[in-house]
């Protein structure tokens, strides 16, 4: 028996006597075709949001990808990355979303994500470290120690800050998780960072990350 | 994604609680350097050590800076010397001590141990040699530390070597009696040695092990002290079996932290890890003391009663905590109870909370034994020797561990002060009780029995 395609290929690449051997050709056709969006969400955090976000995804075909989502404070945020059949328009995705958001009071922008920016975000020869700040809260921590870090080629992979003022340690702490780059000179990086972090009234420290992931993971 | 409460709580140990790796040991095997010319044997170690040994230090240091934390102690140790120099005499066995530690200044580690013999069943002509030139070999050098195991569970305690152990202390004092019987701090006496321990002055490679194996020794009393006292301050009715659960989850940090850096360093030295020794190893500095956990624990200090209680369940915790952390969990593992090399230890000794007997019934219960406490210098070898007897009775009997690091301070009396140096610490002498007298029984010889508990197979 000849199993036909019934998708927009109306069959000629795919067609085959095998179900299996057709299925593989299918998905690969699939994935050839698929475009790759990007979509952010900002808003009042209220329960439901993901549901409606995805519930329009699953509804327009779209594959979910990544998603990374948080609340700072009382304000949501999130971030999908999504694969959508050809012929799904950014504008008509946009429409779908509007639809379904602008009553809950949610922000979103959706683009193209660009080709080949998968896998792009880690170099390959760093080491992963950990550096921390507590400290009292003013304007610009995060602009001063960024800039260090920036013109020390590091890449920040991952970003917490929380400043809620007071004594306690973890209530005015920036954790930065950082990729540092085994050419980089890490004395000289590690000594500014800490006589930048000493202007700013800040105690700061630099840890690889495997010293956390060893002691907090099993 | 790293929570802030992992950060912060990590960040806390290892800043604020003295959390170091205390030791990383590298063990040698010295077999294929047994020659019958003495200059050829000397040749061989100190080239087989060196070639070994050569990087260790930079490497520890090097992962130390990676990790931030410090590897305090780089040490080696070799295989058992009573073997390696199995065709010489006595004398001849002072000079490979010498090429020992000569070889060790050349690598710059601070300890070299394996000046050993294996004498629980019986004493071979090579281990009689080794025995009768510890004394020397120890005096005149500073990094090679001996050690003599002299009863086991599976072959009794061996009280002819007992005997002549409390001769060879009491000499090894005399002969150092210008250092307050330093020699004394570099040897060991005992029971059910281990093979692969990273602490000195027990350390040597067991005959069973690689040619070469890196070994490690954590420590950390510090941060269980301050879980402790943190978790008491949140909540001043923490019952024990709460506080022993805390102890066990600190101490598998700790342990997690020591196997990442050994790891680290024998992979970049490219030689085998092998264990992580997890025990609570004090020095002589204000919180990094095993002693001051017992005060967190609400005794008054280490010695008053509750005192072996409390070490039974800080010595257990530590195991439970260690051997969840690693697979390969070796040496001694548990709490020692050094009394010089510990500040809060020695203070009790001073203020008479701490006795001899205290500490013997606390081996007991710990890792180790009576390790670097300091007696009278008249104490007879023959006393010296039942201490030993009696310490290595609890090893034998009770299937474990138990060692004797005795030192008869030459000149001096119990209430004395007496001042080792570096990491080897301070410490008031102990008084000896009960010592008047002839004591026949050591002078019998011959073995204690394997008790019956060795009848396992």
């Amino acid at each position: 028996m000849r199993f036909p395609c019934r998708t927009s290929c109306a069959g000629r690449d795919c067609e085959s006597f095998n179900p299996q051997v057709l299925n593989h050709k299918l998905k690969t056709i699939i994935v050839r075709r698929m475009n790759k969006l990007i979509i952010s969400i900002l808003g009042d955090d209220r329960p439901g949001i993901i549901a409606a976000v995805s519930r329009v995804l699953f509804q327009q075909d779209c594959n979910i990808e990544n998603v990374s989502q948080t609340i700072l404070q009382s304000e949501f945020s999130a971030i999908f990355i999504l694969s959508v059949p050809e012929g799904l328009t950014i504008d008509e995705l946009n429409r779908h979303l509007n639809k379904k958001l602008s009553p809950l009071n949610l922000y979103f922008h959706v683009k193209k994500l660009s080709k080949n920016k998968e896998n792009t975000a880690k170099p390959e020869d760093s080491e992963p470290f950990v550096i921390t700040t507590i400290g009292p809260d003013r304007k610009g921590l995060v602009a001063e120690i960024t800039k260090v870090i920036a013109d020390y080629n590091v890449n920040v992979t991952n970003l917490k800050a929380v400043f809620k003022g007071g004594d306690v340690p973890g209530n005015n702490i920036m954790i930065y998780e950082v990729d540092i780059p085994i050419t980089t000179n890490q004395n000289k990086f590690c000594t500014e960072l800490r006589q930048k972090a000493q202007s700013l009234n800040l105690d700061v420290t630099i840890q690889h990350r495997n010293i956390f992931m060893a002691l907090n993971r099993i | 994604m790293l929570s802030n409460k992992e950060i912060v709580s990590t960040l806390e140990m290892l800043k604020n609680e003295n959390l170091d790796v205390r030791t990383v040991t590298l063990g040698i095997n010295l077999f294929d350097c047994i020659s019958h010319n003495l200059k050829r044997a000397q040749e061989k170690i100190r080239t087989k050590i060196l070639k070994q040994a050569g990087n260790l230090v930079n490497t520890c240091n090097q992962v130390g800076d990676k990790y931030g934390i410090p590897v305090v102690n780089k040490r080696i140790a070799v295989s058992p010397i009573a073997v390696v120099g199995a065709p010489f005499t006595s004398k001849e066995l002072v000079e490979i001590a010498k090429t020992l530690n000569k070889s060790a200044e050349e690598v710059n580690i601070d300890f070299i141990g394996g000046f050993s013999a294996l004498v629980e069943k019986g004493i071979a002509n090579c281990d009689m040699a080794l025995i009768q030139a510890i004394p020397r070999a120890l005096a005149e050098t500073q990094r090679v530390c001996a050690s003599v195991n002299v009863a086991s569970t599976r072959a009794g305690i061996n009280m002819n070597v007992v005997s002549l152990m409390g001769k060879t202390i009491k000499k090894a004092a005399a002969l150092t009696s210008g250092q307050e019987g330093l020699a004394c701090t570099k040897l060991c006496v005992f029971a059910n040695i281990p093979q692969d321990v990273p602490f000195m002055a027990g350390a040597y490679l067991g005959i069973g092990e690689p040619d070469t194996v890196i070994n490690v020794g954590i420590s950390g009393p510090g941060v269980i002290k301050k879980a402790v006292d943190r978790a008491l301050l949140a909540d001043p009715n923490l019952d024990l079996g709460k506080i022993s659960e805390l102890i066990k989850r600190t101490a598998y940090k700790v342990t997690r932290l020591g196997e990442l850096i050994g790891r680290e360093v024998a992979e970049m030295l490219n030689i085998r890890f092998g264990v992580v020794d997890l025990s609570l190893a004090p020095s002589p500095k204000v919180g990094d003391s095993v002693g001051e956990i017992f005060q967190s624990l609400g005794l008054l200090n280490i010695g008053v009663p509750g005192t072996t209680a409390a070490l039974a369940l800080l010595n257990d915790a530590v195991k439970k905590g260690g051997a969840f952390a690693s697979s390969h969990v070796g040496g001694l593992s548990g709490a020692f109870i050094p009394v010089s090399e510990d500040l809060n230890i020695s203070d009790a000794a001073d203020s008479g909370h701490l006795s001899l007997e205290k500490l013997e019934a606390m081996t007991s219960v710990c890792s180790v034994g009576l390790d670097m406490v300091a007696i009278p210098g008249d104490t007879s070898a023959d006393t010296v020797a039942a201490i030993i007897a009696d310490e290595m009775a609890i090893g034998v009997i009770n299937n474990k561990t138990t060692a004797a690091r005795l030192i008869p301070v030459p000149g001096k009396k119990a209430g004395d002060s007496v001042f080792f140096g570096g990491l080897l610490g301070k410490t008031t002498i102990i008084k000896v009780n009960n010592a008047q007298g002839d004591n026949r029984f050591v002078r019998l010889g011959g073995p204690i029995p394997a008790p019956i508990q060795s009848l396992k197979n």
